[in-house]
């Protein structure tokens, strides 16, 4: 006899997709100009973008900067045209950069900390994809102590050693409705840790054209006990029953060769080519410590590609105290076709970037830039069956102060 | 000093000013194509009419796929629905006088508690029946519980003189003259320029869900009233007559349905000396049971001493009792009784009788041009499941999704999945880019 039994399985993963997450906002000189950096030395924030220029740096420093990152997200979905939009709240990725070293030393050492990721994504109460994805905050914080050998005037090396700690909170409507019309709810929360080291190379073979290629590890986020809260229908508790989870985010690695040209004293170029290794992203999984008919651990197919970036900018010597810079990239995203989810509506996309500095005293600094991001894709998911158009604006409006010593 | 003041002003004022920056918005023009949408009816059964678990409720009604279907021609210049709506407090009322189901926590016959549907009071609400609200008429949405083709164009179909079972009391409520007034006549007084007609499912279905006891199956042949396929021509003849557009159902087959396939064949389990005791005792049979899943015994009145296992590809109805199998013995010490049960002679009429009904149904929308919806396409697709925006639906029952608590008729979201099976036909006959619903945004089974 075939028993009533209450099966209402969460046959669908959660998503997570952090290439629009990997904000690159790690210093303000190189955000203006596309956020290349890796053949061009400009700061203290070297540390991220070349740690083997570090030690030709001509001063000690500390730079500290936040950028303000305001998002909107909109989804059409194709058949009943109804439009989503998220409400996601401003983040502020922050940089601070520490370099130290006896003059005309050969040896830099230095800190770093920056956030690789730090958004919220929130969609709007009852959107078409409620049940996939209705709030998703990865926040992470790397600390990166590093050191920078010169090996003669023109060729540099440095590494640094990349602890990442930070929090994960997402959460998803579940399609299953008390007897008032309230829908379930599943939030899992918690903390993720990984390490990783950044390494890179620099070397300047004349005066006015410098090289720089660098090698950020991939860092393995793992949360080993996050906790899942499952908010059901009296009847389905035991069904769905709270508790822990683990699960772990492979963030990729990037190779990077850069170019600096400073073809007169005024003017300066970069040029930044990327790989980032997302093809070892092939499934994400969820692992629950309690497992029941309709909580199963979860295997989501990601199957990306890897991507590219392409970053050109440049920086004009205005006057002796301004500095002016601008920047546009180019990235070809890793989702392929029918990967494409709410979390983050990743697109092959084009940055444009501007910004200044300006000379405030002998010692100090201050650099502004800003990024503006727009992305567009129609993609019908794969696992979800979500077809629709996915919009996205991202402004990056950001400051830092510098203090050479 | 002032000067970073001044910057950090800058970039305050100029982000607060890219806060309110959201992507510009390229919404699809809903369009109309070449319809007339100002005045839609729709005739229909109980699925129609709003039923579900196995009642006709408020929020059936509410949720109803014509109701939905409106709502999207609205956005194309419809106007207007009007149900005849009854009480949001209202426990609501079914064929047989009960009330809406819901899921309970019920103790069988052995002890065991599960969840499992329960009716939601001890009787429906008969005041449903006895109070007319042919006042706030006429109905846009002309469908009733238990209409067949021949029954849409009987005048007098709500005549109550004529005594229980010979009149329909859910068509007594909402016309006006009850003793004259037919539902197609009702139906084209509104002079409806667009129209949806998803009839003939209870034209096998009485017959069908008493396991073949009860009703009869409308013939194909026979003038108007008696007939199907002359009571079809009638309908759609008179519907077109001011060369109004329309949509047309064709209806699903039995085995698609969760009332006819939930319950399996051989879902008589035994242990070894229950299997060896049933085994002796059926001897004379010659039917023999072993450890382990088994056919149930029917009552057939052509078999041996009027009984036999059931054999593979018939059905056992949802309306037999749960705990008479459970511990009445049903199904292995005793036949279960013929109306819970589908013998494949039955099941070889019903879906003959459906076969022709569709035949007869896509030929109408053929020669009259006008759009067809294939439910039973759409049943299949719902029965290997279905995966919308990022919800998995099938047609299991209670846990799929779609099915409301009776087996039968849709839940607000299975509604909503077949409205837009109609708007995908409308929009693909006529040219119109009506916009579909959401249909997660309508809910599933309520779980207490």
């Amino acid at each position: 006899m075939k028993k009533i039994v209450t099966l209402v399985t969460i046959c669908l993963p959660f998503f997570l997709n952090a290439q629009g997450f990997q904000v690159s906002l790690q210093g303000q000189k190189q955000q203006a100009m596309a956020g290349a950096g890796t053949g061009l030395i400009t700061d203290g924030a070297a540390m991220f973008y070349n740690p083997g220029g570090v030690s030709f740096l001509k001063s000690n420093s500390i730079n500290v900067g936040v950028t303000h990152v305001t998002s909107h997200s909109q989804f059409v979905d194709a058949s009943s045209s109804k439009v989503s939009e998220t409400t996601s709240p401003v983040s502020f990725p922050f940089t601070a950069y520490a370099v130290f070293g006896k003059k005309n030393s050969k040896l830099k050492y230095g800190i770093a900390a920056y956030t690789p990721f730090g958004s919220t994504i929130d969609w709007e109460n009852g959107w078409t994809g409620r049940f996939v994805l209705t709030h998703l905050q990865l926040f992470a914080v790397y600390v990166q102590p590093t050191i920078s050998y010169k090996i003669n005037e023109h060729l540099g090396i440095g590494a640094g050693f990349v602890y990442g700690s930070g929090k994960v909170n997402l959460q998803r409507d579940i399609p299953v409705t008390d007897s008032k019309g309230n829908y379930g709810h599943a939030e899992l929360a918690g903390n993720a840790k990984g390490y990783g080291f950044n390494a890179g190379m620099y070397y300047q073979p004349v005066k006015s054209l410098s090289f720089g290629l660098t090698y950020h590890s991939d860092v393995k986020m793992k949360t080993e006990k996050g906790t899942a809260t499952f908010t059901v229908p009296a009847s389905l508790s035991s069904s769905f029953p709270s508790g822990n989870f683990s699960t772990s985010l492979p963030l990729p690695k990037i190779i990077t060769l850069g170019i600096g040209y400073t073809p007169c004293k005024r003017f300066s170029l970069a040029f930044d080519a990327s790989m980032i290794g997302w093809n070892t992203f092939d499934t994400l999984t969820f692992d629950y410590e309690k497992n029941t008919n309709e909580l199963q651990d979860t295997k989501s197919a990601r199957n990306y590609e890897n991507a590219y970036a392409y970053r050109l900018g440049g920086q004009y010597h205005v006057s002796r105290k301004v500095d002016a810079r601008v920047g546009i990239k180019y990235l070809v995203s890793p989702v392929k076709n029918g990967y494409v989810g709410p979390d983050v509506p990743d697109a092959t996309h084009f940055n444009y970037s501007a910004g200044l500095g300006y000379q405030l005293s002998h010692h100090i600094t201050a650099d502004a830039s800003f990024t503006f991001q727009h992305m567009k894709r129609m993609d019908t998911n794969k696992e979800t069956q979500m077809s629709g158009t996915y919009k996205t604006n991202i402004y990056m409006p950001g400051i830092s102060i510098n203090y050479n010593f | 000093m002032k000067t970073i003041i001044n910057q950090v002003l800058t970039a305050a004022s100029v982000t607060l000013l890219l806060a309110s920056c959201k992507p510009e918005l390229d919404i699809p023009k809903a369009g109309k194509g070449s319809l007339d949408v100002s005045t839609y009816v729709a005739i229909g059964s109980s699925m129609s009419a709003g039923y579900a678990d196995n009642a006709l409720y408020h929020d059936g009604q509410l949720y109803s796929y014509p109701n939905m279907i409106a709502q999207q021609l609205r956005l194309v210049g419809g106007g207007e629905f009007k149900q005849p709506i009854v009480s949001p407090s209202s426990v609501g009322i079914g064929a047989s006088l009960n009330a809406r189901m819901q899921l309970a926590p019920v103790t069988d016959c052995a002890g065991t508690t599960s969840l499992a549907p329960a009716f939601s009071a001890a009787s429906g609400d008969l005041s449903i029946l006895a109070t007319s609200v042919a006042a706030t008429g006429p109905f846009n949405n002309m469908s009733v519980p238990g209409l067949k083709a021949t029954t849409t164009v009987y005048p007098g179909y709500g005549d109550y003189t004529q005594g229980a079972g010979n009149f329909n009391p859910f068509f007594t409520r909402m016309t006006a003259n009850p003793q004259a007034n037919s539902i197609l006549g009702d139906a084209v007084a509104q002079n409806p320029t667009f129209f949806s007609l998803f009839i003939g499912s209870d034209d096998v279905m009485g017959y069908a869900i008493s396991g073949a006891a009860a009703d009869a199956l409308t013939p194909i042949a026979g003038p108007a009233g008696f007939g199907f396929d002359a009571s079809i021509d009638m309908i759609v003849n008179t519907l077109t007559a001011n060369n109004a557009k329309g949509v047309v159902a064709g209806i699903p087959d039995v085995k698609n349905i969760p009332y006819f396939n939930t319950i399996p064949y051989n879902g008589l389990l035994l242990d070894a000396a229950n299997a060896a005791a049933l085994s002796a005792a059926y001897s004379p049979l010659g039917i023999t049971f072993q450890a382990g899943q088994n056919a149930f015994i029917i009552e057939d009145g052509n078999a041996p001493a009027g009984l036999r296992q059931i054999a593979k590809g018939e059905m056992i109805l949802l309306s037999v009792p749960q705990d008479s199998l459970k511990c009445g013995g049903w199904g292995s010490m005793k036949p279960i009784p013929d109306q819970y049960v589908l013998t494949s002679d039955e099941l070889s009429e019903v879906n003959e009788s459906v076969g022709n009904y569709n035949t007869k149904l896509k030929t109408v929308a053929t020669d009259k041009n006008l759009a067809f919806v294939d439910v039973n396409a759409f049943m299949l697709k719902c029965k290997s499941g279905i995966v919308y925006n990022g919800v998995g639906l099938n047609a299991q029952f209670v846990t799929g999704g779609i099915f409301s608590l009776d087996g039968i008729h849709l839940t607000p979201r299975g509604n909503a999945l077949l409205a837009n099976e109609f708007i995908k036909a409308i929009n693909s006959k006529y040219g119109a880019t009506i916009p579909q619903l959401n249909a997660t945004q309508y809910r599933g089974v309520l779980f207490p």
